[in-house]
């Protein structure tokens, strides 16, 4: 209170310098998810009216089939995909720790598939598995992995792999780079240390820089968790959810409720989705001691 | 020695197996852009006939979103980190009750998926007559990368010497004209990889944009490219990988040039502390 009288110099304009970052985000994020909430109570379809429900719309999602299999999907996606990302990202965090020559260069390319626009290498993963032409088939018939081409995205279990590899590709460099700043902060006198006890190089990965790196993994794994909770737009580009709705996202499938005019039960789904994620963020706000030295 | 020379050549070979996996798709992009067929890469000599065509053809709009992508992205990154400084610079600088509040608030806020927005802000919009505007997504852009870079900018302006503003304040300068003439321009490498990070957000947006705009008129090339089909049912594959290459090359020369400042900045938004 002391602070609204002045009494403490630059008090006020704390507030006032605050003030418009909070608008934004009550105003296009918090005030958005209350009304989606609200909504969530009624039944709300387009030229039909709105009516109050309640929790009928939760009540309908649990028993829907296409609810459960969305939430299933987005489940096994990302028990597939993070471990992939995490791995991966450590190995190329390892690789660009290294005083290679052209350290800018390997840094680039890294970078590169994280700052493209999913929709649009969502596309070039499409040609990429494309049935007749695509090189995913070309590379799987000249190799003799397959003696037939693969239908990638029309078999459940190709689309589900298609997506992988396009979702890895895409977020393991954004690993990558969380993972480089921990090993940068790892001691070099300890990797010498060890060095000098004659540990061989993995021993010392093994041994010293990974218990290290727990707690950047662990904000990468939550991180990563969160936002494949999330996933949306390589669904909607590379399989558009299919076949038979076997790689719809919870998003999408949210989405194509809202798409379609249905905002009551669209907006059930999504805050089904949405109380998950709040529970992970907060976990991630706990975990990752931000703000600590403040 | 023998163990070093194995270990180094087992480097080399993962360094070039990570530049294939993360280039490939895109070698493939402008290979297929340049050809006269997708299935048939480099047959009868290469050619920018799918690029003439992307350009030639104003029915496919390509001008038109991309355009729209640049002005979005642009006014998103800049209103963002004009707000995010003002808050960083009270955040950093002046006494204020619940900081660490603040910060963990919008970090939390960030996180939320975009599909429990939608249904919200397509209504929301529709009611105030701007669906299909840039106003339509500037707005929620700003909203959704604002965590971001106050994160960013937080941990940059926190670097700076606390005497040189104290200085300033001494001398009769209000914390407006604190932040604007001394804070900003010292912290300006800072400022500026934040705002390139903005626009590499905004400009990769998509579910926002494909709900909230409905032609041309403000419509984003993500989205653009998303419903590229072609005029003609055949999906012109030469043709979108034409736009797509248009479209990466660009934003490939920006992380090029400007890769250490994205790095600094991306890792010191995501693992401060």
């Amino acid at each position: 209170m002391d602070q609204r009288g002045g009494v403490v110099t630059g008090g006020r304009e704390a507030y006032y310098f605050t003030a418009p970052l909070l608008l934004f985000v009550f105003a296009f994020i918090v005030f958005p998810i209350a009304g989606t909430l609200f909504s969530s109570f009624f039944s709300d379809v387009t030229f039909l009216g709105r009516k109050f429900v309640f929790l009928a719309n939760y009540a309908h999602a649990f028993s829907d089939p296409g609810f459960r299999q969305a939430f299933g999907f987005t489940l096994a996606f990302i028990a597939a995909a993070v471990p992939l990302e995490l791995a991966l990202g450590t190995a190329f965090a390892v690789i660009l720790d290294q005083a290679l020559p052209l350290r800018g260069f390997w840094r680039a390319c890294v970078l590169v598939p994280w700052a493209i626009p999913s929709a649009v290498s969502a596309r070039v993963w499409e040609l990429i598995y494309n049935y007749s032409y695509g090189l995913a088939n070309f590379l799987a018939l000249r190799s003799g992995l397959t003696a037939e081409p693969v239908n990638w995205t029309g078999s459940a279990a190709g689309a589900f792999t298609a997506l992988l590899a396009a979702d890895v590709w895409k977020t393991a460099p954004f690993v990558a780079l969380i993972v480089l700043a921990g090993l940068q902060a790892v001691p070099a006198e300890l990797k010498a240390q060890a060095r000098v006890d004659r540990a061989t190089t993995l021993q010392v990965f093994r041994l010293v820089t990974l218990p290290l790196l727990k707690p950047v993994l662990t904000v990468a794994l939550l991180f990563r968790t969160i936002d494949t909770l999330r996933i949306f737009d390589v669904v909607y580009v590379l399989t558009g959810g299919g076949p038979g709705g076997s790689t719809t996202s919870v998003s999408l499938y949210a989405y194509k409720y809202f798409a379609g005019g249905d905002f009551g039960y669209g907006s059930a789904v999504s805050m089904l989705l949405f109380l998950v994620s709040f529970g992970l963020s907060w976990l991630y706000v706990r975990l990752s001691r931000f703000g600590g030295e403040l | 020695m023998k163990g070093e020379t194995a270990e180094k050549v087992f480097l080399w070979a993962g360094a070039a197996g990570m530049a294939l996996f993360c280039l490939g798709p895109f070698l493939y992009m402008f290979a297929v852009s340049l050809s006269r067929r997708p299935d048939l890469i480099g047959a009868g000599g290469f050619t920018l006939a799918n690029y003439a065509a992307v350009l030639g053809t104003p029915s496919l709009h390509f001008t038109d979103y991309l355009l729209n992508s640049l002005a979005v992205s642009a006014l998103s990154a800049v209103i963002t980190v004009l707000l995010a400084s003002l808050a960083a610079y009270a955040i950093t600088r002046l006494e204020m009750k619940g900081k660490a509040a603040v910060l963990f608030f919008v970090l939390a806020v960030s996180m939320f998926p975009q599909v429990s927005l939608i249904g919200y802000l397509f209504q929301l919009m529709s009611g105030l007559g701007l669906i299909n505007t840039y106003a339509a997504l500037v707005a929620p852009y700003v909203a959704w990368i604002l965590p971001l870079s106050l994160w960013i900018l937080v941990s940059y302006f926190a670097q700076i010497p606390r005497e040189l503003d104290r200085a300033a304040l001494i001398d009769g300068c209000s914390p407006l004209q604190a932040l604007f003439k001394v804070i900003l321009p010292v912290a300006l490498p800072g400022v500026l990889s934040t705002a390139l990070l903005c626009f590499i957000f905004a400009f990769n947006e998509f579910i926002f944009a494909l709900i909230l705009t409905t032609d041309h008129a403000a419509r984003t090339i993500p989205v653009g490219i998303a419903m590229f089909q072609g005029l003609h049912g055949e999906i012109p594959w030469g043709n979108i990988m034409a736009a797509s290459a248009m479209t990466t090359a660009p934003i490939m020369a920006l992380t090029a040039v400007f890769q250490r400042h994205i790095v600094q900045g991306l890792t010191r938004g995501a693992v401060k502390g």
